[in-house]
């Protein structure tokens, strides 16, 4: 099957200033998404994600390399390819003095929709995105998660096969980011659309992702699923258990989704592929042995603990 | 171009531009507030210098192809800078669109707004000040509109390569081409007392040309044996040279990262 999103040795620089030396951000970055997947690319601010999405999204051409989307070269074919391809971004940027039906009708005439279908296709966007109360507002008034809906909303005028999402949650506050995650998650499934998202945000990836990259300095450093890169790494969540007279004689290592751990005194810690999952299930193994707990401590892996292992 | 997909496009941008002008006050200023002062200084000007009626009207044409002009190139020249001001550059780029959807779609809007204000100016030029705007007939009047719609489609254009390299920084530019321009077509004065040097200058912008041509039915002379040969064919040179200079930003602000940068 072809894939989604083929890159190969994709490199980038830009000139710093007008005379200034040129900066390396993207490095001989190779990149292979299957169809109808959500992948999520990965690193700190200034690792190259949002240039690596911006050349396959064909706003940005590629110094050295070859990318191609929908089985279209990013370069060559790009008038085609952005009739099937769309993109949102964090930070939604509209313009100020048009109110949100404007907008995605301003948005739905450049991908060529007139007519019925256009005022169609922008009622089933205001009603998805609950944006109906909202469609006659001005894009200055709207709160923060509005904006972001709305650019979810344009991301999605001209139907695409396949969504360029460049850090949609930040900024936004929590029950409004897992609200455009679950947003995000319905898509894929209902409409079977392939989504490769960037975020800095592990947790993020992790609910959405079924396989992650990590740039890291413009290279391409890892990628595979979220549990495999756990497991390679040795990576999890630290839970620490303390004891009121000594740790509970159990084979720790045997615990479900224990990847290691260390006895030490009145304390064991473990570290586990996901300790929301696990905690209870450990707790209970050790109420049986009647050793009694006097404190928990978690602490969930992060997205630097394991960009840190991945890259040193 | 495809129809009607590239009708919906154009009219994605003459929409927006029509939009924009119609919630900004300033928009309303620029059709009556400033066109009305221009015509009124210059003409109260005449009047004080107790000028003959000839040259009275000559200065007024100067003064009605300015702000005509001004206002035509501005939604052209703002096309762009809505979206950069927005940043939201990367968004208009995103869609399968071309150049010449945005040339025609803000350019339609400012052939309106510019043939609005002409037809004020015009207006209030023969109610207050005598002035026989209908003399040159109704092809003499086409032909000098047109011309000054080529030249604000040049300025216009001018403006588009502008945004497209140096982003808001070219904002000044929208204002200060037409400016330039109009100084050195001889818009108060004939090109004939410009200083040597300037005068060649002169003689490479359109707008001279069709300036000449209107000016030539109240009585002054043609400084050009084919004065609309030379407007018109300058003016097709230049805009196919500015939509090829538009055309060549662009390909360069998508390898220099400017669509991005200016949507940040």
């Amino acid at each position: 099957m072809q894939p989604a999103i083929f890159a190969a040795g994709i490199g980038k620089s830009f000139r710093t200033g007008f005379f200034g030396p040129r900066k390396q951000v993207l490095q001989e970055v190779d990149l292979e998404v299957g169809p109808g997947s959500i992948f999520g690319i990965l690193g700190p601010n200034g690792a190259g994600k949002t240039t690596f999405i911006s050349i396959l999204a064909t706003l940005l051409r590629p110094d050295a390399g070859q990318a191609r989307v929908l089985g279209l070269d990013v370069v060559k074919d790009a008038d085609r390819l952005r009739e099937r391809v769309n993109l949102a971004a964090s930070g939604a940027h509209f313009l100020w003095c048009l109110t949100v039906e404007e907008n995605l009708k301003f948005y739905g005439r450049l991908y060529g929709l007139g007519g019925k279908a256009l005022a169609t296709k922008v009622g089933e966007l205001l009603d998805l995105f609950e944006l109906q109360p909202h469609r006659r507002v001005t894009f200055e008034r709207l709160s923060t998660g509005l904006k972001q809906r709305l650019a979810l909303a344009k991301a999605l005028i001209n139907t695409p096969e396949l969504l360029f999402l460049d850090e949609p949650t930040t900024g936004l506050d929590p029950e409004m980011a897992q609200h455009i995650r679950g947003e995000i998650q319905r898509l894929n499934r209902d409409a079977g659309l392939t989504i490769l998202l960037t975020t800095h945000n592990m947790r993020e990836a992790e609910s959405l992702c079924g396989e992650v990259a990590f740039l890291k300095e413009g290279r391409l450093v890892a990628r595979g699923t979220m549990p495999e890169l756990q497991e390679r790494l040795g990576l999890g969540d630290r839970l620490s258990l303390f004891f009121k007279d000594g740790p509970a004689p159990l084979d720790y290592g045997r615990l479900p989704g224990v990847l290691t751990y260390k006895a030490e005194n009145n304390r064991v810690d473990l570290m586990v592929d996901r300790a929301e999952k696990r905690l209870a299930a450990i707790l209970e193994e050790v109420s049986q042995t009647q050793s009694k707990v006097i404190q928990v401590q978690l602490k969930e892996v992060d997205l630097a603990e394991i960009y840190h292992e991945i890259t040193h | 171009m495809r129809l009607p997909t590239d009708f919906y496009k154009i009219l994605a941008f003459a929409t927006r531009s029509a939009l924009v002008n119609r919630r900004n006050v300033f928009a309303i200023f620029e059709m009556l507030f400033w066109p009305g002062v221009a015509i009124f200084s210059v003409g109260l000007l005449t009047r004080f210098l107790k000028l003959d009626p000839e040259t009275v009207t000559f200065i007024l044409i100067g003064a009605v192809s300015m702000n005509t002009i001004q206002i035509a190139q501005l939604d052209l020249s703002y096309a762009l800078l809505y979206s950069v001001w927005a940043k939201s550059l990367k968004h208009e780029f995103m869609a399968p669109i071309k150049l010449a959807h945005i040339l025609v779609g803000a350019g339609t809007v400012g052939l309106i707004r510019g043939f609005v204000v002409f037809v004020i100016m015009g207006f209030l030029s023969m109610w207050l000040f005598d002035m026989d705007l209908a003399r040159p007939g109704v092809q003499g009047l086409l032909i000098f509109l047109t011309g000054m719609f080529l030249n604000a489609a040049i300025i216009g254009a001018l403006v588009l390569a502008l945004v497209l390299r140096f982003g808001q920084r070219a904002e000044v530019a929208a204002w200060a081409f037409s400016y330039l321009m109009l100084l050195l077509c001889g818009l108060y004065y004939p090109v004939s007392i410009l200083p040597l040097g300037i005068r060649e200058l002169a003689q490479i912008i359109p707008l001279t040309y069709f300036l000449e041509y209107f000016r030539h039915f109240y009585g002054f002379p043609l400084m050009s044996s084919h004065p609309l040969l030379y407007g018109f064919s300058q003016s097709v040179v230049y805009l196919g040279l500015c939509y090829a200079l538009v055309q060549y930003t662009l390909k360069s602000a998508l390898q220099r990262g400017t669509l991005l940068r200016l949507s940040e």
